[in-house]
């Protein structure tokens, strides 16, 4: 088993738009996981008995075999974007959804109740101090929806779109080591690589918990 | 005293799925710019009393007048952001620094930017905090300054009224003193109409104008100032909720300046040893204070007269027990039971007012 240097010389250009292809329908099935699990969190969170409900069906999708999702799919959307999409934004529903409600359940009722106190609408104290501080939680469930996302769009490739699956398959179907392993080694390289940016993200955007731990 | 700022009439608040209500027909005024305290064991309804004052809690009956308007028929929130509100766990936001908390209010109201941070450094001095945390999150500061910086924030847009559940609670008791003299203080200066609730009596001497004590299920047992509440009590429940202690309570309430102040065994430094032998024995005791005009020079023990030819010729020793005139008679008493002689003697400044003895303490819890 020897890899192919040359190949690897050669097919820079396409690893790179390959990479393109593979972010780009990562960032579409978090970006639409996120709002649809927002949405579906703050019906969760106005009655509270839809909470159950939305975790069972999230939690029933997210057991689904990725690749009999793909296949149950195909015939109702074809081999399109859309399939390949809905079956990812399905995975990142339960972790997202469940992450923001546990995230705005753990702000401390006395700053809910500061806050009604000084005359803050319902609206404004969702927007302006639950979502902020539940932000950390949000951001730990992206990280997770979007780390296994990128694991899953390899998979993609099954219903006609591009990414890093490219590789794999066509390294599996041709026997070569050296292609399957690109596509390999580049999907677990972007991994990491976001995983990296959305802790950074975080930090950035909630300066209140860098400083305590500095404190 | 002024018109009555907050009003409750006959508010009576029954809990669903309770039998007996939490609050029962409360009748209650709060004079503009006073303190009112309420004051009760657990389950007294205090909590929930205040709460309906700014709607937290509707009521189930009866009417609430703030202002001179039914809180009832205001929004809910327009309501609120006339009035401060400072909780226990104080309830700052933790992600937004102490100038941002401060300024919640004034915010809301849609105050332009600058009349905002104006109103925020000077309630950063009214509260004593230092600028520098201005740009700190809450979990920089101490549970002291967190506590000064809810009491701004609560401030910050001068409602006439605040609604305080039981503000000092969260912070160690000798900061908490600390706090409850500041508070005083800037009371002093803003003149608001204070409800604030508490389950510690002193707490309540000390910071009312006037005391509500309340029994369990909301019944106002009594109301009035501090003062008559523990000459006063008008019932047995309120007797043993001020505790066995309340004359001494009550000691603790009256300055100095207000009772009559005795020369004691004093002379001037002009009076012969033979002079000073006649006040002791009047006195009773075995020593004489040497006063010039209006300062003390010091004690002498008779012993130490001996040969002398007046008072002014004596080695004198200086008083170990002086108390400023505007100390309370219980820490008079203190200070007189500590000292050797049972008396003390009172200063103003430098000025000697006169002798406090346990004799006119003991006269004063009589009356």
């Amino acid at each position: 088993m020897t890899i192919d240097w040359g190949w690897i010389a050669d097919h820079v250009d396409d690893m790179w738009s390959t990479t393109v292809e593979h972010l780009i329908l990562t960032v579409i099935a978090v970006t639409v996981g996120l709002v649809l699990s927002l949405v579906l969190a703050i019906v969760a969170l106005r009655w509270r008995r839809s909470y159950a409900p939305i975790t069972w069906v999230t939690g029933v999708l997210y057991t689904i075999p990725s690749l009999a999702l793909f296949t149950f799919l195909v015939p109702v959307f074809g081999l399109s974007l859309l399939t390949a999409e809905v079956a990812l934004v399905s995975y990142t529903l339960l972790i997202l959804i469940r992450n923001i409600v546990a995230g705005v359940n753990g702000v401390p009722a006395h700053v809910i109740e500061a806050s009604r106190g000084m005359g803050m609408t319902d609206r404004r104290i969702f927007l302006g101090v639950q979502l902020p501080l539940a932000l950390p939680a949000i951001i730990a469930g992206v990280r997770i929806a979007a780390v296994t996302t990128i694991g899953l769009v390899t998979l993609t490739v099954l219903v006609g779109q591009g990414g890093y699956g490219v590789f794999i398959l066509r390294g599996i179907r041709r026997q070569f080591l050296t292609e399957a392993l690109v596509g390999t080694v580049l999907s677990v390289l972007m991994a990491v690589a976001v995983d990296v940016v959305l802790i950074v993200v975080e930090q950035w955007a909630t300066p209140w918990s860098r400083r305590r731990a500095a404190s | 005293m002024g018109e009555a700022m907050i009003r409750l009439e006959a508010v009576t608040k029954q809990y669903d799925g309770t039998t007996s209500p939490a609050v029962a027909g409360l009748t209650l005024d709060v004079p503009e710019g006073e303190i009112a305290v309420l004051v009760g064991p657990s389950g007294c309804g205090k909590t929930t009393t205040l709460k309906m004052i700014n709607r937290l809690i509707e009521p189930t009956a009866g009417h609430i007048v703030v202002a001179g308007r039914r809180v009832g028929d205001m929004e809910a929130h327009e309501l609120r952001r006339g009035i401060g509100y400072v909780i226990q766990q104080i309830g700052l936001f933790p992600h937004r620094t102490i100038a941002e908390n401060i300024a919640t209010v004034p915010k809301l109201l849609g105050w332009p930017r600058a009349r905002i941070e104006e109103r925020v450094d000077e309630l950063i001095e009214v509260v004593h905090l230092e600028a520098e945390l201005r740009d700190r999150y809450p979990a920089e500061l101490s549970g002291g300054q967190r506590q000064r910086v809810g009491v701004a924030r609560a401030l910050a847009a001068d409602p006439p009224v605040m609604l305080m559940d039981e503000p000092f609670g969260a912070v160690d008791p000798i900061i908490r003193s600390a706090l409850q003299g500041q508070f005083l203080e800037l009371q002093r200066e803003v003149n608001k109409t204070v409800v604030l609730v508490t389950h510690d009596i002193d707490e309540a001497i000390r910071l009312g104008d006037k005391v509500a004590i309340l029994n369990v299920g909301g019944v106002l047992e009594q109301y009035g100032p501090p003062e008559d509440v523990l000459r006063e009590p008008a019932n047995e429940f309120v007797a043993e909720f001020l505790g066995r202690d309340r004359g001494l309570k009550r000691l603790g309430l009256i300055p100095i300046h207000a009772v009559d102040l005795e020369p004691g065994p004093s002379l001037a430094p002009a009076a012969t040893p033979e002079e000073a032998r006649q006040v002791m024995a009047r006195h009773g005791v075995d020593w004489i204070a040497v006063v010039d005009g209006t300062r003390l020079l010091g004690w002498a023990p008779d012993t130490a007269l001996v040969g002398a030819a007046t008072l002014g010729d004596v080695a004198l020793r200086p008083f170990r027990t002086v108390i400023s005139h505007d100390a309370s008679l219980k820490e008079a008493l203190d200070a007189v039971i500590s000292s050797r002689s049972l008396a003390a003697a009172v200063l103003d400044g430098d000025v000697f007012l006169g002798m406090l003895t346990a004799e006119t303490i003991g006269r004063e819890i009589v009356q």
